[in-house]
């Protein structure tokens, strides 16, 4: 009996591969269940945008065919239409939450937990500095979250590029709209691993858990929200006039309104009427992004996430060692 | 090699700014290698912090402290630190606990003596730490420090949560395989009858100050335990003196030859440690490590050498 537990408890062991494995292998075991979450997500969502990108698809294009539905009108193409919508509505909304929730887990479960209940003191008593286990801590989520998020988004532009006669005929989707933007390119994985590091920042500094579970759900949307709301800014609009007030730009609009005769340019968004009830109007203008500036507003605002990362990395390590009394 | 396990020098710790909120003041104690010490003293006197330096999880405010010859963090491979309120990973079973101690330990881990430790306690392996007992999860705590092949095992106040059978069971366990390999232990306690018998080496703290330190042989020689009748105590040393009638029980530092009248014994730790205890103003002693081992009169000078300590200690009392 004796033999056969401590063969058991051991042997795997006897000759661990490598050290950064055992690391990594140590640090993810008491988060089974969040991977075990990430993972059937990853698949759930990932299987689904897979059909909808072959036989969703097709079923849904034949639906379009058979409904007579013409140009950009409101039109109800049926059951096979609605179950390709949601589903493709689904895998950007997945991208676009996943960082806050991914924020809350790594402010409680990663770090805060372990602080409060002093498990990181078991952590930092063995073998491993704890500037080793920090960094095991960023890098072993990081790579899960980087192979999913990756994944989802690469299937994400399967589907969109699919379905592009589709949105031709009928505009279905918006390159723009909050979910697609972020779904869609390199937005969703800078998100999440920004929610890492915000989340591990805030366990951190807090040291508890439902504490940083909060500051890391709220501080992630803050930021993502403050973003977001900037977007427009973050590369230069197309500037287009015409002297009708018929709509002159395509893609995402930023501003519009009404030249007057003495040269004034003044928005007429919160007006009711497009000449805002004036009758110098002498043409209009608008401001947008047509749809090529999709990769540069992407990379720009992806840019700005990655060093808010990085300054994110860099102060958890300081205030790891600050703990630890530069014992890290 | 070093032969010293633990040293400080002046070490201090303060948390938080608030004036007069020193968790440890002054401290300097050195432990030489292959001793078995308490440290000892009421709760709220430094041995957690003391321990938790030691262990290098906190960076101290003033002084410093050596562990192995070296800083606490360099030697954190070949120490063990079971913390205070034994942390584990709940949702973890027994088995990948410890599989957790091999792979976080790759060059020292002996699954052997970790797994005897665990099945001695007839623990079952695929059962979450969650669902464990306080005593038993101890029981898991010990077997990943001692898993580790430790050269210094930091335990705090290690027996708190066993019964009295676990608690003799297993210090006897930690006893044999400490002697075995040569490890040195340092545990904190603030039950001293749990130490008696245990140990070979004495840190007693109170108010975040050293008050004794040294080999427990010579401590307990040092002092002398006096009864008689009411007079003069002069010039010993007065730890401690209680009056019933006109009888004296006293509990002193000898210097020189005691006056004829009195009858004396030898305290026993627990004599030693709370006479220390009840009397908070009584000066420190501390006794370095050759004394215990030669002649007695070696012993002696070192106490006398201490004097001028003693009374360092004794003014900056008077002047708080």
């Amino acid at each position: 009996m004796s033999a056969v537990t401590v063969l058991s408890v051991g042997a795997p062991d006897r000759r661990p591969a490598h050290p950064t494995r055992a690391l990594a292998r140590a640090v993810l075991r008491p988060h089974q269940s969040a991977l075990w979450f990430w993972g059937l997500l990853v698949a759930l969502i990932g299987g689904g945008l897979l059909w909808a990108a072959g036989p969703g698809f097709d079923a849904a294009w034949d639906a379009y065919l058979k409904s007579g539905c013409r140009e950009a009108d409101y039109c109800d193409m049926g059951p096979a239409y609605q179950r390709y919508d949601m589903v493709v509505t689904l895998g950007p909304a997945v991208l676009t939450v996943a960082p806050a929730l991914i924020g809350a887990w790594a402010g409680a479960s990663l770090i805060g937990r372990e602080l409060e209940s002093g498990t990181a003191k078991l952590a930092w008593t063995q073998s491993v500095a704890p500037a080793r286990w920090l960094a095991a801590k960023l890098a072993v989520p990081a790579a899960l979250i980087v192979s999913g998020t990756v994944l989802l988004t690469l299937l994400n532009r399967l589907v969109w590029w699919r379905e592009e006669p589709l949105r031709r005929a009928v505009v279905t989707r918006d390159w723009f709209a909050v979910t697609t933007f972020t779904g869609n390119g390199t937005l969703a994985t800078a998100y999440a691993l920004l929610a890492l590091t915000v989340g591990v920042v805030a366990g951190l500094l807090l040291r508890r858990s439902l504490p940083a579970l909060a500051a890391g759900f709220a501080g992630t949307l803050a930021l993502m929200g403050v973003l977001q709301a900037n977007r427009d800014h973050l590369w230069p609009v197309v500037d287009t006039r015409s002297s009708s007030s018929e709509p002159l730009w395509k893609g995402m609009l930023v501003d519009q309104g009404i030249v007057t005769a003495s040269g004034d340019r003044i928005s007429n968004v919160l007006c009711g009427e497009p000449d805002c009830g004036r009758s110098d109007v002498v043409g209009y203008w608008a401001q947008s992004h047509p749809s090529s500036h999709f990769w540069p507003l992407q990379l720009v605002e992806t840019g700005i996430v990655v060093a808010v990362t990085a300054l994110l990395v860099l102060a958890s390590f300081h205030l790891l060692r600050r703990r630890t009394g530069g014992a890290a | 090699m070093t032969d010293t396990a633990i040293e400080t020098a002046a070490l201090g710790k303060r948390f938080g700014w608030r004036q007069g909120g020193w968790a440890l003041r002054d401290c300097t104690l050195r432990l030489p290698v292959g001793r078995v010490c308490a440290v000892v003293g009421p709760n709220g006197a430094g041995k957690s912090t003391l321990l938790a330096h030691a262990a290098g999880l906190l960076a101290p405010t003033e002084g410093g402290i050596s562990v192995l010859g070296t800083t606490p963090s360099a030697a954190r491979e070949r120490m063990a630190y079971v913390a205070q309120d034994k942390p584990l990973y709940p949702q973890l079973t027994v088995a990948e606990t410890l599989r957790m101690g091999a792979e976080l330990n790759p060059r020292r881990w002996d699954a052997a003596v970790a797994g005897r430790i665990v099945e001695e306690g007839g623990l079952d392996l695929g059962s979450k730490i969650r669902s464990l007992s306080g005593g038993q999860r101890t029981r898991v705590a010990l077997a990943l420090a001692l898993g580790k092949r430790p050269e210094l095992l930091l335990l705090d106040e290690p027996m708190a949560d066993l019964d009295p059978l676990a608690r003799h069971q297993l210090m006897g366990t930690l006893l044999a395989d400490s002697a075995d390999h040569g490890t040195t232990v340092v545990m904190s306690s603030h039950v001293v009858a749990e130490l008696e018998g245990s140990c070979d080496h004495l840190f007693l703290l109170g108010g975040g100050r050293v008050r004794l330190a040294g080999p427990l042989d010579a401590l307990i020689a040092a002092h002398t335990l006096v009864t008689g009748p009411t007079g003069d105590l002069a010039p010993h040393t007065v730890v401690e003196s209680r009056t019933t009638g006109r009888q004296i029980t006293a509990l002193i530092r000898p210097e020189g030859r005691i006056a004829a009248g009195w009858r004396t014994a030898e305290p026993t730790l627990e004599e030693l440690v709370l006479a220390h205890l009840r009397a908070p103003g009584a000066p420190a002693l501390t006794l370095t490590d050759e004394g215990d081992a030669h002649d007695e009169g070696d012993g002696g000078t070192n106490s006398g050498n201490n004097d001028g300590e003693t009374n360092g200690t004794r003014t900056r009392g008077a002047s708080v």
